[in-house]
């Protein structure tokens, strides 16, 4: 086995072909018609809306990779999660960082306390705080098993912020796609420029998950071959 | 069956031992005997300000004893170094779990009566809301405890445990505490009771949850 | 026959340091093995790792049969009495204790009955834990340093459990009393660093 695994032509190729879907999204994305009520400020939702599909849905991409870790035992899933939930964390603060500059010109505030902003902040808290469980367990097996069970628990949260909007009946927009209903929320002529975005986001998912993967195995790799060291 | 008497026996030899001990719940309720005093003097004297007040004091302070007492679930094991004797009885180790959230179940209805009791004297909690509350406790206390059994066994044999038990444990349980303050709000409102309801039935969703998903998990996470 | 237990390639390691390393193990019924080596070779983690206490960093441990383990020091719940230890070990097993069973255990390796273990010395709960072994009859004993703390009458009660878990099942011992493991060993396991 070679020791410094080398990154393969999957990885590259999701790499180049999220950078350039990222290209042509962007360019839709600011060719789009404004918006009639809110001008260009609505073309955040761009970046806003995509970030916060890929990272929610990777949240629970991260519990498949949890439950086969508990059931096999096998250090490979349990970094394959962690990339996955680092990546979605890494979407989702862009997510809220998006949200917040475009809550200052329409609400008049970066913050306030409704009911999916609120529930939005507990789930970041709650991958947060599985980084910092992480960071405090030395022993491999019980952190991989600890951080596991997070991701598991955690992720009941991602359908609570998702229904808040509806369930609290906030002043957030509504889902883009309601699920129960079916529909979309969303002007057709904005609507390519979403979809590219999603998809460009996905792909760009896929590969920084592949990437920090294959860091996370160097990385437990250089651990075994230097046993005396640290 | 034997299950189900193995589960009583422990949350009853938990419960005698807890007792026996004393620390924690009493260090529990004098805390929280503290936090109503400074609240009441910080938010009175007037008593409708005190009444809608009520709801979120209450949650509030049961949530941190509740985190105070969630060590208290394998502290017993931990100070004494009996975990292994528990792990070593033959069979499959969900019942450890159940026994464990019943003790702990136990633990926090006693907390949360005795809270509930002090903060309708301390706050003008109208007497009619009072038996809707306390189910609110029951629903809410099991979603409470299902959680913070689970991890303070997961944390049990961890340094520095106390300082990470809240920290995984309120994220996970803020949306149970919220669902209970709004379902205890609704009812000092006087609210009809449809709105209480939906509330009431978001909690038993949680606690079903909840209680299955660690169940499930929980002899993944201990050692062996 | 299949063994009581089997270990295959078993391997444990704290952070960077390994401390077992590909190790096989068989332990069949009538067998007492006996773990030697130095301080911090490995034996206890070897026995935990067999009692299904801890989880193995890579290999696997089939057990046939129920696992007792003498731990040193051996724990129990300070604010109970000895009675009171026995009868709930046996209770959340999910059996009854026979009435006078737990007394005549006690009784059997000379401890009162109503004393709390608070006030018990190192060498009673030795003495309380061998009260329990015999109570829960398990088919795999696994012993931890048996023989410290307790007085030489002690001794001649271990020898005694020891003899009768060989008839019961298999017995792994770590110890570092060697004249003393060659009259009831069957067999001897040396432990040494893992590179």
């Amino acid at each position: 086995m070679s020791q410094t695994k080398p990154m393969n032509a999957l990885t590259l190729g999701s790499l180049i072909l999220g950078l350039l879907a990222l290209g042509v999204g962007a360019f839709l994305a600011f060719t789009a018609p404004p918006d009639a009520n809110q001008g260009h400020v609505y073309r955040i939702i761009f970046l806003h809306v995509p970030s916060a599909w890929v990272g929610l849905v990777a949240l629970f991409i991260a519990v498949a990779y949890s439950v086969l870790y508990l059931a096999t035992s096998k250090p490979h899933y349990d970094r394959v999660a962690t990339a996955v939930i680092e990546v979605a964390l890494l979407f989702l603060s862009l997510t809220l960082l998006s949200g917040m500059l475009w809550g200052r010109p329409t609400w008049g505030v970066y913050w306030t306390w409704e009911p999916r902003l609120t529930t939005f902040a507990i789930l970041l808290v709650v991958y947060i705080g599985y980084f910092v469980v992480r960071s405090a367990i030395e022993d491999p097996e019980l952190r991989a098993k600890a951080s596991a069970a997070i991701s598991i628990l955690g992720a009941v949260n991602v359908p609570i912020t998702y229904m808040s909007v509806k369930w609290w009946r906030s002043i957030h927009q509504t889902q883009t796609f309601d699920p129960t209903t079916g529909r979309s929320n969303f002007d057709p002529a904005m609507l390519p420029a979403l979809l590219v975005n999603i998809l460009a986001f996905s792909i760009l998912f896929v590969a920084f998950v592949r990437v920090r993967s294959l860091l996370a195995e160097r990385e437990a790799v250089r651990q075994e071959m230097s046993p005396q060291a640290g | 069956m034997t299950l189900l008497t193995r589960i009583f026996w422990l949350a009853l030899r938990d419960l005698t031992l807890e007792l026996r001990g004393r620390t924690g719940l009493l260090a529990a309720v004098f805390f929280l005997f503290t936090m109503l005093l400074i609240l009441g003097l910080a938010l009175g004297p007037n008593q409708d300000d005190l009444r809608k007040a009520a709801p979120g004091v209450l949650w509030v302070a049961l949530a941190f004893a509740g985190s105070l007492l969630a060590g208290r679930a394998f502290g017993l094991e931990v100070e004494d170094n009996t975990l292994d004797d528990l792990l070593l009885v033959p069979g499959s180790r969900e019942w450890l779990y159940y026994g464990k959230l019943l003790f702990q179940l136990l633990l926090l209805l006693i907390v949360g009566g005795a809270l509930l009791f002090l903060t309708a004297g301390l706050f003008y909690l109208p007497l009619s809301a009072l038996p809707g509350i306390l189910v609110t406790l029951v629903l809410g206390s099991i979603g409470y405890a299902s959680v913070s059994t689970f991890y303070a066994g997961m944390l049990a044999r961890l340094r520095g445990r106390e300082a990470l038990l809240p920290l995984v444990l309120f994220p996970v349980v803020v949306p149970v505490v919220l669902a209970s303050v709004k379902a205890t709000a609704s009812l000092v409102e006087g609210l009809p009771l449809g709105e209480v309801f939906n509330w009431w039935q978001l909690l038993l969703v949680f606690d079903v949850i909840y209680v299955t998903l660690c169940g499930l998990l929980f002899p993944y996470v201990l050692e062996g | 026959m299949s063994p009581l237990l089997e270990a295959q390639s078993l391997s444990k390691r704290y952070g960077r340091d390994w401390v077992i390393r590909g190790l096989d193990f068989r332990l069949e019924p009538g067998e007492v093995v006996a773990l030697l080596g130095p301080n911090g070779v490995g034996k206890t983690t070897l026995l935990r790792l067999l009692a299904g206490l801890m989880r193995a960093s890579g290999g696997r441990v089939a057990r046939q049969g129920r696992v007792g383990l003498l731990a040193n020091p051996p724990a129990f719940h300070r604010h109970f009495t000895g009675e009171e230890n026995l009868s709930y070990a046996l209770r959340l097993e999910g059996r009854s204790p026979q009435p006078g069973a737990i007394a005549a255990a006690l009784q059997a390796v000379g401890l009162p009955p109503g004393k709390a273990v608070l006030g018990y010395s190192s060498g009673m709960k030795k003495r309380l834990a061998m009260a329990r072994l015999r109570l829960q009859r398990p088919d795999i004993w696994l012993l931890d340093e048996p023989e410290a703390a307790l007085d030489a009458q002690g001794r001649e009660l271990l020898e005694a459990l020891i003899l009768e878990a060989k008839s019961a099942g298999g017995v792994v011992l770590a110890t570092h009393d060697r004249g003393w493991v060659q009259r009831l060993a069957t067999r001897t396991l040396e432990l040494s660093p893992a590179v």
